[in-house]
């Protein structure tokens, strides 16, 4: 089996709309309040996307040169992609939303919520490699870039293989991008977030220097940082229950998620 | 090497416990009490005063024979009265216990000592697992995420949540930090694999107590090679080695002593019930233990625990010779000693401590 049949998740109805001379995919599925995932390399992974679908208007949309889309030679930086992801936001959402990303598709967010600060009323960023990454070798191969991205290789096993033509084409985006090099630019902008703001890191990401996310935490003015534990880049992979419970409790409470709501009564 | 002396503060009346853990309260009389922890740490004062470069404390419950369940307490008294010796918290049982407690009790402690403490990360004796009811089935799982979560807690400048296994803080900040940056020294006590590799691939001190000579040494090779496979070697205060302690005059009225204390049968060290013991291990190993299957016992029961040994027994030059074994042998840069055996009083554990700083204290220095 190849990574992402193509096929949309259960409940997700499938639309295409062409922007900037892209033609993107979105999904979209559930009720309620609107969240917006930007898919960058998924790895096959959908957990957070259903979950999230229970209690929310869900919109996927699949960044141009990403999954099954054709080759993207076009964007030259993150920030322009991010511009296409808010000219396709444009049309699918009407009003407020979350925002939602992982990995370099995070660091796209970050600077569609710096360009749309009055309708981003949530964002979160999982794994966000845009502050301090790390060296990432370039010639590895995608089996050896999974094992990279777990803190434990032997939870490769729950991940969908990856077509290697996809992988290609979305390091060769990534790289092109500068999505392994640390964006001074856009640090320089955290202090301009408005949004609440989720920073995700598993406690054994390799990807990104562990000082990453006290970055993230004194540069936006409101925001929270996250670690899971047992957990390297691919959160969803590994810790997918704890990422749900964590980005769903900021979703429906933001910054307020730190206001416990669990009741310990053990005979009423 | 350096010597380090365990602040055990023993209830002064322990030779009358009872033979099974827990030693119910009633035994306790406050007087003596009082008096035992003042003995304690009157123990600690002169251990400082000759020689002794650590004093450490050990997390132990419900029992007077180490009566430091609130090891962090205890520690802050004597580091008040001692003022030059390390302070090492060997340390907190973390399966039983909130890890940001413990990271806020650590950072406190640190400061109080203006950066003398040394930390130690345990897991705990079976019994110590139904002290506050937890599932011993969960303590390896707790102990590894706890020193996780402790150490992020110590180190990271910004509010953060931690989402774990065991464990979900949305919001710790812990104050004060350390004085000692960006940590004290730490040493993982234990014996278990996957423990000694997580110290060493975390750059963390080893621990290892009571254990022969030789089953320490296969511990601490596989330490240095899981350490040089994460680029770095122990310095030699970063492997101990925490031994029980008979120090006399000489040989002959150490192994007197001994013989007497073997021949009066003393109680088996965490003696439990022995269907207690199956079913904490059992719970331990993910076995099946059902009471309902045994005959029913006799109402003393069949006790079961430790046969009493002690690491280091004799002479003043034997005691050093057999210190020595461990430096050599498993690389130990501190011996933490336990000189407050059951049948031993404080004025004797005073002529031992006193004995040792002039005659074995000298010697070990050299190694």
């Amino acid at each position: 089996m190849t990574q992402a049949e193509h096929q949309p998740a259960v409940g997700f109805k499938e639309g295409y709309l062409d922007v900037d001379g892209f033609r993107i995919r979105y999904t979209e599925a559930g009720e309620g309040n609107q969240v917006v995932l930007l898919e960058g390399a998924t790895w096959g992974m959908s957990m957070l996307r259903n979950a999230l679908s229970q209690n929310y208007r869900v919109v996927s949309i699949e960044l141009p040169g990403f999954g099954h889309s054709a080759a993207n030679t076009k964007s030259q930086s993150a920030q322009e992609l991010a511009d296409t992801a808010i000219r396709v936001v444009h049309q699918l959402v009407a009003g407020h939303y979350t925002l939602i990303g992982t990995s370099f598709a995070a660091n796209v967010a970050l600077w569609q919520a710096l360009q749309s600060p009055k309708i981003v009323e949530g964002l979160v960023l999982i794994s966000p490699t845009a502050i301090l990454p790390n060296e990432i070798e370039a010639t590895i191969n995608p089996q050896d870039r999974c094992l990279q991205l777990l803190a434990h290789p032997e939870n490769a096993a729950a991940l969908t293989a990856i077509d290697p033509t996809i992988w290609a084409k979305e390091e060769e985006l990534v790289r092109r991008l500068n999505g392994h090099t640390y964006d001074v630019r856009a640090e320089a902008r955290l202090s301009e977030v408005r949004s609440p703001t989720l920073v995700v890191f598993g406690v054994k990401d390799k990807t990104v220097a562990p000082e990453a996310a006290r970055i993230y935490r004194e540069k936006i003015p409101n925001s929270n940082i996250s670690f899971v534990y047992d957990a390297g880049h691919l959160i969803e992979a590994e810790r997918p229950e704890a990422l749900i419970d964590a980005v769903s409790s900021y979703v429906e409470h933001r910054e307020t998620y730190i206001v416990g709501r669990e009741n310990h009564l053990i005979n009423p | 090497m350096k010597a380090s002396y365990l602040g055990a503060m023993g209830y002064s009346d322990r030779r009358n416990f009872p033979v099974t853990w827990p030693i119910p309260p009633a035994y306790h009389n406050p007087a003596t009490s009082v008096q035992s922890y003042q003995e304690g740490i009157t123990e600690c004062e002169l251990a400082e005063e000759v020689g002794f470069e650590w004093i450490s404390f050990s997390e132990h419950h419900y029992s007077g024979r180490i009566a430091t369940g609130t090891p962090a307490v205890v520690a802050a008294a004597v580091a008040e009265r001692c003022k030059k010796a390390k302070i090492a918290l060997l340390g907190h049982l973390l399966p039983l216990n909130n890890p940001v407690r413990v990271a806020e009790e650590l950072g406190l402690l640190d400061n109080l000592t203006n950066g003398r403490l040394v930390i130690g990360f345990l897991r705990g004796t079976p019994n110590e697992d139904q002290t506050y009811g937890v599932n011993p089935a969960e303590g390896r799982g707790r102990l590894l995420e706890g020193m996780d979560l402790i150490l992020k807690a110590l180190t990271e400048p910004q509010p953060f949540s931690w989402e774990g296994r065991y464990y979900q803080f949305r919001n710790v900040a812990v104050w004060p930090r350390p004085v000692q940056q960006p940590l004290p020294p730490v040493i993982v006590a234990t014996r278990s694999d996957d423990t000694v590799q997580y110290a060493a691939e975390n750059h963390l001190g080893l621990g290892v107590s009571f254990l022969p000579v030789e089953q320490m040494a296969t511990i601490t090779e596989k330490y240095r090679g899981w350490c040089e496979k994460a680029g770095w070697q122990p310095e030699p205060e970063q492997v101990l080695y925490r031994g029980s302690i008979y120090l006399a005059e000489t040989d002959k009225l150490a192994e007197e002593w001994f013989e007497n204390l073997t021949r009066s049968k003393p109680a088996p060290a965490i003696a439990l019930r022995s269907t207690v013991a199956g079913a904490i291990d059992a719970a331990r190993t993910g076995g099946q233990f059902d009471i309902r299957n045994l005959v029913a016992g006799s109402a003393d029961g069949d006790i079961v625990g430790i046969s009493p040994t002690l690491s280091f027994v004799g002479g003043p030059d034997t005691v050093a010779k057999q210190i020595k074994t461990f430096h050599d042998r498993c690389g130990a840069g501190v011996v933490d000693l336990f000189f407050q055996q059951p049948s031993v009083e404080h004025r004797d554990v005073m002529k031992e401590i006193e004995l040792f700083g002039r005659e074995v204290l000298p010697q070990i220095k050299e190694f």
